[in-house]
């Protein structure tokens, strides 16, 4: 039983490309719990009822930024210490403390490789 | 193509045609942009969708397109920070910047050769623009940050602890629910013998909240068995209101006993159709998630299925409380994630279907027409009375053909939107090609059209949008010379009709100098020289084959192609071309297409023992000649009156070259033929069979193409029809009378 099996991931981009290629990346993995979502609004309220261990969302989006997202999470009881990993397009220094202020687990830089992914997801959550 | 079971290349794919999608949102704010609109959500759309097909590109090792995309962006970047505000050089840039990057999006999607050329002049012109390559943002790197762990622990023990798993049941929202009922309401036929209206309660009931009325119309019989003092109908209501029974019961107070009533309130019976909350979760996307335990048992071996899942019944109470049907969510197969995701992506879902699937689901229909046809063509003959059940059946089976084939071309139609925006390329560019100050105006981008309609009208659009940049339209100094503004306007609209699809294409320029063009047309030898032609006819002389004005041929509109070919593709899409143009006030090209290539509504005429079609659309009226109707002109020439206006009167069987002229045609049958444009005609036919659907089926290449057919199809009893293009018969026939005229 390993922890790949349990862990939930919620994935949030805009981009139904991106979403693709993430959750592609998770399934060759050997994740199977994997939600996506196009907007943060949604995966706050999706995750309401279904709650996950680990939010892996694109920086660049329409109304909620990955970083807007965080820190709604960070402020909700019921999703504070969930993990969160923000891709994004441009490593900005702003960007990424601004993230590790409001309690970033990690950030993967695009375009990345599976490997990337894999290595990123396993800083925080340990190995799958 | 793609390989379907390489998921990556199924991704690939679909980056190209998310990349469109953003092309266009791009393109929609950079002419808001150019507008002057100084939304920040503007500017943050454009730059959005440049970063976005960046990431994207980047993903599948698309560099060239990164490199660009970067630099673009860049650029953007400074723009949304005010850094940088663009004037109209610099949005002219920012288009074609655009422009160019769609082609690299075409090439790179092609794996054609990347113009490199175009991307470095651009970028030097970036760089100029604002002052040098942008110095790079310093980013952080991977090493620079210390991932911050969650608490899973690896012993599996420790994940039942985990935070996000051990939330609060009683925060959860409480749903709030109107009750909903479900009420049946069936008069006796004393109710409506002492004067009661169900209509009225039925309306009084709807007045309580939002009720969903249907009419249960089993119990009707057939015409010829009903009572008419009979009560046969009843009505099933389902009523979300908040109030209760008891104020429902009061409206049918005065019927009662007059009339079967059930009062139910949804939910309190387990088989009560799930009306409110299943679908609230479900739509989450998340219910339908296999869920994984959240603890985990001691012994590591026990197989997940058969842990306790306390998450699941966490889970259950915060979904809606009142959940009426708990069976069927629980029943329900789990769902991928997959299908999870995209339930999550929000209520306007798209599916991305092939073409091909869709080509032939149209030709399905297509059959499904004929063998309607058929089918009812053989029940005519067994003699069967027009009230029988196989008849009537028959004619149910009619209608819902004909809405399939609506709904069918539903999935082919789009906005014309993405043709439109192609064209505002092709303005820019040439415009900037012969020193023309243009804008652009379009109007009804969001009619739909068919999706080949879409594709098979670009090239002449773009070859009529050139012209009317390079010909329609004064140079500036002409412009203002005539006292009109320097910016010249073309305009590009779209409606529907009358059943068809119109699109125009009009400029505000000089108008067609006719005298030019006749002077031109009389050096080639298209008309004699002594021809006495009308401004419409003159106008259309622009259609003739070997007909080119420009005197210098230009860079644009003279590329070996006139507007004969224009009209030639135009036809072949099954439409027309007019032309109207009025002198320093502009010319006006307006197309007229058929909403589907692949069915028509059409009139199944006899003409000279042959079948023949004619499209419906274009027969106002049939007649029968009367002595007192026929004129005649000059032997083999007549024209018909009808109602106090003559028509030009043409025998379909000669024009076709079936037979010899008639030397009388009084009594002859007539078909009256009108275009939007005003242009009429009669048509001699021998015999109406039927009004009925074809299925258009092209005539392929290898056929010699006959002036006068637009296609074929297969009739009802397996024979072969050509279809008509009426038209082109009336233009053949004047056109030949006109230079028979001439000649004389």
């Amino acid at each position: 039983m390993a922890l790949r099996d349990q862990l939930r991931i919620m994935v949030v981009d805009d981009m139904s490309t991106s979403r693709g290629l993430i959750t592609q990346a998770l399934d060759s993995f050997g994740i199977r719990n994997v939600a996506s979502t196009d907007n943060g609004a949604t995966a706050l309220k999706a995750m309401e009822t279904a709650p996950v261990h680990l939010v892996i969302s694109d920086y660049n989006m329409p109304e909620m930024d990955g970083l807007k997202l965080l820190q709604s999470l960070r402020t909700a009881p019921k999703t504070k210490g969930v993990g969160f990993i923000l891709i994004t397009g441009r490593a900005e220094r702003q960007i990424i403390e601004y993230g590790k202020k409001l309690g970033m687990n990690n950030f993967l830089k695009k375009p990345f490789d599976p490997n990337d992914l894999r290595k990123c997801i396993e800083a925080v959550v340990g190995r799958l | 193509m793609s390989d379907a079971n390489d998921p990556m290349a199924e991704i690939r794919a679909s980056f190209f045609i998310e990349c469109e999608e953003l092309m266009e949102a791009m393109q929609d704010g950079l002419t808001t942009l150019d507008e002057g609109d100084d939304d920040p959500e503007t500017i943050n759309v454009v730059f959005r969708a440049v970063h976005s097909i960046k990431g994207g590109a980047g993903a599948f090792g698309l560099e060239a397109l990164v490199r660009f995309a970067h630099r673009y962006e860049t650029a953007l970047d400074d723009v949304r920070s005010n850094k940088f505000t663009p004037d109209a050089d610099a949005m002219r840039l920012f288009f074609s910047c655009a422009d160019h990057l769609s082609d690299l999006i075409r090439v790179c999607r092609d794996d054609d050769a990347i113009p490199d050329d175009r991307s470095a002049e651009l970028l030097a012109q970036l760089d100029t623009l604002l002052g040098g390559a942008a110095e790079e943002e310093e980013e952080v790197s991977a090493d620079d940050f210390e991932p911050m762990g969650v608490s899973i622990s690896l012993d599996l023990d420790g994940l039942g602890d985990l935070p996000p798993l051990d939330f609060d049941v009683d925060d959860a929202a409480p749903m709030d629910e109107t009750p909903c009922y479900h009420i049946r309401f069936k008069p006796e036929q004393e109710m409506f013998e002492t004067g009661n209206e169900p209509q009225m309660l039925l309306r009084n009931l709807a007045a309580l909240g939002e009720a969903t009325i249907e009419c249960d119309l089993r119990d009707l019989p057939p015409l010829e068995a009903l009572a008419a003092e009979t009560s046969y109908l009843s009505w099933d209501i389902t009523l979300i209101a908040d109030v209760d029974e008891a104020e429902i019961r009061e409206i049918f107070e005065f019927v009662d006993g007059l009339c079967e009533l059930s009062v139910r309130r949804a939910g309190s019976d387990t088989d009560a159709p799930a009306v409110t909350a299943p679908i609230e979760t479900s739509s989450d996307g998340f219910a339908d998630l296999p869920e994984p335990p959240a603890t985990v048992p001691d012994d590591p071996d026990v197989p997940v299925a058969a842990a306790p899942a306390p998450v699941a019944a966490a889970l259950a109470p915060s979904a809606p409380s009142a959940a009426p049907a708990p069976e069927e969510k629980t029943a329900r197969k789990p769902a991928p994630a997959k299908a999870a995701g995209a339930a999550a992506n929000g209520p306007k879902s798209v599916v991305r279907v092939d073409l091909e699937r869709i080509e032939r689901l149209v030709n399905l229909v297509g059959e499904l027409v004929i063998n309607q046809a058929m089918l009812s063509q053989s029940l005519e003959q067994a003699g069967l009375s027009p009230h029988s059940d196989a008849m009537n059946g028959l004619e149910e089976f009619q209608r819902l053909t004909r809405d399939i084939q609506d709904s069918v071309m539903m999935i082919r139609a789009q906005p014309v939107k993405s043709l439109f925006q192609r064209m505002s390329r092709i303005v820019r560019e040439s415009s900037a090609g012969v020193g023309k100050n243009v804008r652009l105006v379009t109007v009804g981008e969001g009619t739909e059209v068919d999706k080949t309609v879409i594709e098979r009208l670009a090239d002449p659009l773009t070859h009529m949008i050139r012209n009317a940049v390079d010909h329609g339209l004064e140079s500036t100094e002409d412009r203002r010379a005539a006292g009109k503004s320097a910016e010249g306007i073309v305009t590009l609209s779209a409606a529907h009709r009358s059943g068809r699809v119109i699109i125009e294409v009009s400029d505000d320029g000089a108008g067609i100098n006719r005298k030019r063009v006749l002077e031109i047309a009389t050096n080639k030898g298209l008309v004699p020289a002594d021809a006495s032609l009308t401004d419409s006819d003159i106008d259309n002389l622009l259609f003739a084959p070997g007909f080119s004005t420009a005197s210098e041929v230009s860079d644009l509109s003279g590329r070996g192609v006139g507007m004969d070919v224009v009209k030639t593709a135009i036809q072949s899409l099954g439409g027309r071309i007019t032309i109207t143009s009025e002198a320093g006030k502009g010319t006006k090209f307006s197309i007229s297409l058929p909403l589907t290539l692949a069915v028509l509504d059409g009139m199944v005429v006899n003409v000279a023992d042959e079948t023949l079609v004619v499209p419906l659309n274009v027969v106002v009226e049939t007649l029968s000649l009367g002595a007192a109707d026929v004129e005649m002109l000059r032997p083999g020439k007549y024209i018909v009156r009808v109602r106090g206006e003559f028509v030009p009167l043409f025998d379909l069987g000669v024009e076709l070259g079936y037979r010899e002229a008639r030397d009388s045609y009084v009594g002859a049958i007539v078909l009256l033929i009108a275009y939007e444009d005003g242009a009429r005609a009669a048509l001699i036919i021998d015999g109406i069979q039927d009004q009925r659907q074809v299925v258009i089926k092209g005539l392929d290449d290898s056929f010699f193409r006959a002036p006068g057919i637009a296609a074929a199809t297969i009739l009802g009893d397996g024979q072969i029809a050509l279809i008509l293009d009426p038209a082109d018969i009336i233009a053949e026939a004047s056109g030949a009378s006109r230079t028979e005229a001439l000649s004389a």
